[in-house]
């Protein structure tokens, strides 16, 4: 999985791997936009770095629904330096989405399916840009939708 | 909702583009977005073409076998033979079938199942080839390796047979 560094135009290899609870006491609102410590539901917590140095730049809590073979998105932030224009690495939302769809494929193979529920106002951005297919309350990624996100971030096809 | 309240919309559509927003909802309105989402997904299960339901089950095998040579870790169950298994049953190919068209004997085939052999570098290359590059060779090498590598490590009769053709052993320890 790459990001891409805007000021170089470079791209960089990441890693994402479960946070350790030593990540959590860094994992700030200050930092990356929300106490991370303070998200309900029990979600699991994952970590974008990049491979050739420590330092975390995203975070994505995901919860695991076996029984309907999917994975939900609860929530993800970049670190305070990668929001908004002045960012620096491009790249990171999707990385993390894209391994979430690998971590469903990899469960539950063609039955795989990634699903969040976004906030009205923002919808419509996560359909253009990801494709994602609208439920009603969900907007969810299965079939070839998924299969896509995985080409584009997990393989770099 | 998982953020602080007071965001406007445009505040909101800057910060899609880095941050993944969601909302929190009822017990009721969790049930409907399950409801929602099961018969959304009825459909769009029912699109998928076969091509499509073979790439994502290649994919899910790739990287199961990904996680485990990866993983320190060993498991007596995750043998060469048992993803050799999968992969057959992935591409819906009998024995005799596959065996012809990756030109093995089928009786190789099964040994190779039933782990009684270990490929040969040919057999790998040629899984590598019939997968069209899907699954690497160096995954099944490596898979293959990592059970040499606890068979090497903790086979405790081995050493006791080779004990006595080894003389005048080194008498430091370290």
């Amino acid at each position: 999985m790459e990001i891409i560094e805007l000021a170089s135009g470079e791209r960089k290899s990441v890693i994402i791997t479960e946070t350790l609870k030593s990540d959590l006491k860094n994992l700030t609102e200050d930092r990356f936009f929300f106490n991370w410590r303070t998200l309900e539901g029990s979600p699991v917590v994952y970590k974008l770095q990049l491979k050739e140095k420590n330092g975390i730049l995203g975070v994505m809590g995901l919860i695991h629904f076996p029984d309907e073979a999917r994975v939900e998105i609860k929530l993800i932030t970049s670190s305070k330096e990668n929001i908004g224009k002045k960012k620096k690495y491009e790249g990171i939302v999707g990385c993390l989405i894209g391994y979430a769809c690998q971590l469903s494929l990899t469960k539950y193979g063609e039955m795989a399916c990634v699903s969040l529920v976004p906030k009205t106002e923002i919808r419509q951005h996560y359909i253009e840009k990801y494709g994602m297919e609208d439920a009603g309350w969900q907007l969810f990624l299965d079939g070839w939708r998924l299969l896509n996100i995985v080409k584009k971030y997990v393989l770099c096809m | 909702m998982y953020v602080k309240k007071g965001f406007s919309k445009k505040k909101l559509e800057e910060l899609a583009e880095d941050v993944v927003i969601t909302e929190k909802l009822s017990p009721a309105q969790e049930a409907e977005a399950r409801k929602q989402l099961a018969a959304a997904r009825k459909k769009t299960q029912a699109g998928m073409t076969e091509q499509e339901r073979l790439i994502a089950n290649l994919l899910q095998l790739k990287f199961r076998l990904e996680e485990y040579i990866n993983n320190r870790e060993y498991d007596d169950q995750l043998t060469f033979g048992y993803f050799l298994k999968e992969y057959l049953q992935l591409i819906h190919k009998k024995r005799n079938e596959f065996a012809a068209e990756i030109d093995i004997h089928e009786t190789l085939l099964s040994q190779l199942i039933n782990n009684h052999r270990a490929p040969s570098e040919s057999v790998i290359i040629r899984l590598e080839l019939h997968s069209n590059n899907a699954i690497p060779a160096t995954y099944w090498y490596r898979l293959v390796e990592k059970q040499k590598e606890h068979f090497i490590g903790t086979n405790k009769d081995l050493r006791k047979a080779e004990k006595k053709f080894v003389k005048n052993p080194l008498r430091v320890s370290i």
